[in-house]
């Protein structure tokens, strides 16, 4: 996931990506064994969560602020989350977002953080993070189009094989 | 016989004014924002259910390979001497390098809504104009280097931890693993600041602007990326002799990759083409 805001130099690295970064530097054993232990607690509850979460849009993030909703006002834009649970067990639970009242499309990565259509290389934790991410990129003035299509819209494209190009 | 991609700091002006023509000329046809749908519509994300195709996935670059391929010939049906040039981004690094010059695909987006003023591809030059975009702006956008909390392209040496993972990609196929060519390539990251994105991913985040948003089609520097990246995979297959696209067969029923990726002979949607078809396309094109 992505780091916007927090000073990281993303740009400072030169190769040599250390991709297994530890956790921060100042971890105890006890913190350590508390994680373990958290670990193993949500390893016993996992298959019965994951009985009632079907793979999709998840839960929203259990924690912090922002849990199921959230509404503030972000460099002068308005941004709103609703999450709405899932009605019943075939359908999957999602979050509704909007900047300036437009709708801002978000995806899950598999490791449970959030892209938005508007900065679409790279995750945030939660979908407030995205959502702020998605305001720090639009152009200023800018706003969202009413209707975008993605993923869902694929039966609308018409592409195929009819330029013919054979491998 | 095979025709050649060029790197883009070579092309000659002959070259690079047939080329943005073929471009332009794709795009009055109707034909250039089919393409920008259709890569919107080939993004779900790996934590979503459905097949993934075009990223978070092994078929990242077969994918793109047929995606540039398919853009690639509609500008040979305009003039049959274009081909897709390739930015060389570990070399060519800076906002007035190539290919941002007027000459080619114009320069970085003014500082006060990003809009493209320069070249052939700003708004008021007439020829275009975004119809599928995420925002209303109709005019391209661009940030080269994010101008309010500066990053730099990957560096030679980036690229090069990708080439030398021998393994094309490995379970579970998605943006979360940390080995495998294909998304040290593609650059899905864990952790945070500069462990965040990598390579491709990078490339898009450094241009900005459309680049960065589903439809980053919508910038012409989206193909010149592209093929490069695809260049990479053919050094790749040069530097590791036999290794192949992997997987060579589909996950299992058991598997939660079932159904959501593409094995070496499976059919890679919306084409009636397989990954191991791909793989060689030498006889097609090649690169200087």
């Amino acid at each position: 996931m992505c780091v916007s805001n927090d000073g990281v130099p993303v740009g400072a690295e030169d190769g040599a990506p250390d991709l297994a970064r530890p956790g921060p530097a100042g971890e105890t054993r006890r913190d350590l064994a508390r994680a373990l232990f958290a670990c193993a607690l949500a390893a016993a509850l996992a298959p019965v969560v994951a009985a009632f979460r079907p793979l999709g849009p998840g839960s929203p993030p259990g924690k912090a602020e922002g849990d199921t909703a959230f509404d503030q006002t972000y460099r002068g834009r308005r941004i709103r989350g609703v999450w709405t649970p899932a009605r019943s067990a075939a359908e999957d639970g999602r979050w509704h977002v909007t900047v300036d009242g437009r709708p801002l499309h978000l995806m899950r990565r598999a490791d449970g953080t959030w892209l938005s259509m508007v900065d679409h290389y790279c995750s945030y934790g939660t979908p407030l993070e995205a959502a702020r991410a998605a305001v720090d990129e639009l152009g200023p003035g800018q706003r969202l189009r009413d209707r975008v299509p993605g993923p869902a819209g694929a039966g609308h494209v018409h592409m195929g094989d009819r330029h013919g190009v054979r491998a | 016989m095979a025709y050649v991609r060029k790197d883009a700091g070579t092309l000659t002006a002959a070259e690079k004014r047939r080329f943005v023509a073929a471009l332009l000329e794709v795009k009055r046809r109707g034909e250039y924002d089919e393409f920008v749908r259709m890569h919107m519509a080939y993004f779900p994300s790996d934590g979503e259910a459905g097949l993934r195709a075009a990223h978070m996935a092994p078929s990242f670059l077969p994918w793109h390979r047929r995606f540039v391929l398919e853009l690639e010939t509609a500008l040979r049906r305009v003039d049959s001497s274009v081909t897709v040039p390739y930015w060389d981004w570990t070399r060519d690094r800076t906002s007035s390098s190539v290919p941002w010059t007027a000459d080619l695909l114009g320069g970085n987006g003014r500082r006060s809504d990003r809009q493209v003023m320069t070249g052939p591809f700003a708004y008021r030059e007439g020829n275009w104009t975004i119809k599928e975009g995420v925002t209303e702006g109709a005019f391209l956008t661009r940030d080269l280097g994010r101008h309010r909390d500066p990053i730099a392209l990957p560096t030679k040496s980036e690229l090069k931890w990708a080439l030398k993972d021998r393994a094309y990609d490995v379970a579970p196929w998605d943006s979360t693993v940390t080995r495998g060519f294909r998304n040290k390539l593609e650059g899905w990251g864990t952790g945070r600041g500069s462990t965040s994105w990598r390579n491709h991913n990078r490339v898009h985040r450094w241009v900005g602007g459309a680049m960065v948003s589903s439809a980053s089609v919508n910038d012409p520097v989206f193909w010149l990326h592209h093929a490069f990246v695809d260049l990479q995979w053919y050094r790749w297959q040069r530097r590791h002799r036999g290794a192949r696209y992997l997987p060579a067969t589909p996950p299992g029923p058991a598997d939660k990759q079932h159904g959501r990726i593409v094995a070496r002979h499976e059919k890679l949607p919306p084409w009636d083409v397989t990954p191991n078809e791909l793989e060689d396309v030498g006889r097609i094109y090649r690169y200087a």
